[in-house]
């Protein structure tokens, strides 16, 4: 399971939106998990299953979350200026911009969307494990994300040019 | 940037995993192990501090695995199979009270000597302990993170004990110097005892032995990124 911690406070810390938050759920959740691993089946499920129950104690603590909650909106993203590449010296600057970009994108997805997405992005989930962590059907799970992957894409029409949307 | 971008690759990229901050992989470390400790502390709460935090009653899932591992131990003994040489016998013997001192160091809430994730603190603490100095590498980025050292005794000889987590198993890597006790080898090879995985090299003068009831493959593995990891 503690091989699992890092997985566990990386997704804490995208649906809390602040450290002091990540850090309650992620050891309350370590502390259920000691509690409760007997009834895991398999070493597999591990991971998965702390994230589930990880993910339970966030929306716990949602209620403290909004006075805490490090949000960067939208209209924050510093303006991004294309530039051809003839001129691409700036290059790293532009990534920066682009990832402020995708950021606030992403920020402005509801919760469900959000944590969809991160968790197959950033946590290279499977379909299976999402919709085990997130405690829906498959479908949801599939349906979420392409919502998720089309509205960040929205966001970004006009500053980037997203390729594959699927 | 103009070039059509793949979804997914932008956001992974906008998107870092954020690793669990020293603090909280320590606290959770020591939570397990204190899950590990007997029944008695067990009830009497052993109540760790949550770093920053409140207190809370520790469960016992591990003493459970410690009883199992017990349970193990009992079938020892001398009722080993195919024991037909001295050497055997020797080696026999030095495995059995490896694998006692492995059971032991979950049971006895004595895991650890030194507690720490620091390769540049566990190290230092075996000097003026032991006559030798163990290699110490930090492993947590392939699986393994550091969890202490300890210090045993083998067949009479002073043995540093450095102690390794993979999931939820830790593994006890038995380290001293050559033509300290018996039953020992400089070939590499791998035992199992009564659930116990065992994985035994020699390299610079030393001997290994690294311990666990992780399975076979993650001992494998463990043995390669310690061997390897300069």
């Amino acid at each position: 399971m503690l091989p699992h911690l890092d997985a566990a406070y990386t997704l804490a810390r995208y649906l809390t939106r602040n450290t002091v938050d990540a850090d309650d759920a992620v050891q309350e959740g370590v502390l259920r998990a000691l509690r409760y691993q007997h009834t895991l089946r398999s070493d597999a499920d591990a991971r998965a299953w702390l994230l589930a129950i990880v993910r339970r104690q966030c929306y716990d603590l949602r209620g403290t979350w909004h006075a805490r909650a490090e949000v960067v909106s939208y209209e924050d993203a510093p303006p991004l200026t294309l530039v051809d590449h003839g001129e691409s010296a700036d290059v790293a600057m532009q990534r920066k911009q682009v990832r402020a970009h995708v950021q606030s994108a992403i920020d402005t997805l509801s919760d469900h969307l959000r944590e969809t997405l991160i968790l197959r992005e950033v946590q290279q989930c499977s379909y299976e494990e999402i919709a085990m962590i997130t405690e829906v059907p498959l479908g949801t799970v599939m349906s979420r994300l392409s919502r998720a992957r089309a509205r960040v894409a929205e966001r970004l029409r006009g500053i980037v040019d997203v390729g594959d949307l699927s | 940037m103009t070039d059509e971008q793949d979804l997914g690759t932008l956001i992974r990229d906008a998107l870092p995993a954020h690793p669990a901050p020293r603090a909280l992989q320590d606290w959770a470390l020591a939570q397990a192990r204190a899950q590990s400790a007997s029944p008695e502390s067990a009830a009497e709460g052993a109540i760790l501090a949550r770093p920053g935090r409140t207190t809370r009653n520790a469960g016992r899932w591990l003493y459970a695995a410690g009883l199992v591992a017990a349970a193990a131990l009992g079938f020892s003994g001398q009722q080993l199979a195919g024991v037909r040489t001295r050497a055997n016998r020797e080696r026999t013997e030095l495995v059995s009270q490896l694998v006692d001192t492995h059971v032991r160091s979950l049971l006895a809430e004595h895991l650890t000597d030194v507690l720490s994730t620091d390769q540049h603190t566990v190290k230092p603490w075996f000097a003026g302990k032991t006559p030798f100095a163990p290699t110490v590498v930090e492993l947590s980025s392939l699986g393994f993170p550091l969890v202490g050292g300890r210090l045993d005794y083998v067949q009479g000889h002073e043995v540093a004990t450095l102690v390794y987590g993979r999931r939820k198993h830790f593994i006890n890597l038995f380290v001293w110097p050559s033509n300290a006790t018996t039953g020992e080898s400089n070939d590499a090879f791998a035992e199992a005892y009564h659930g116990f995985t065992l994985r035994h090299w020699a390299s610079g003068g030393m001997q290994f032995w690294a311990v666990s009831d992780a399975a076979a493959s993650e001992v494998e593995a463990f043995q390669h990124a310690y061997t390897t990891t300069p």
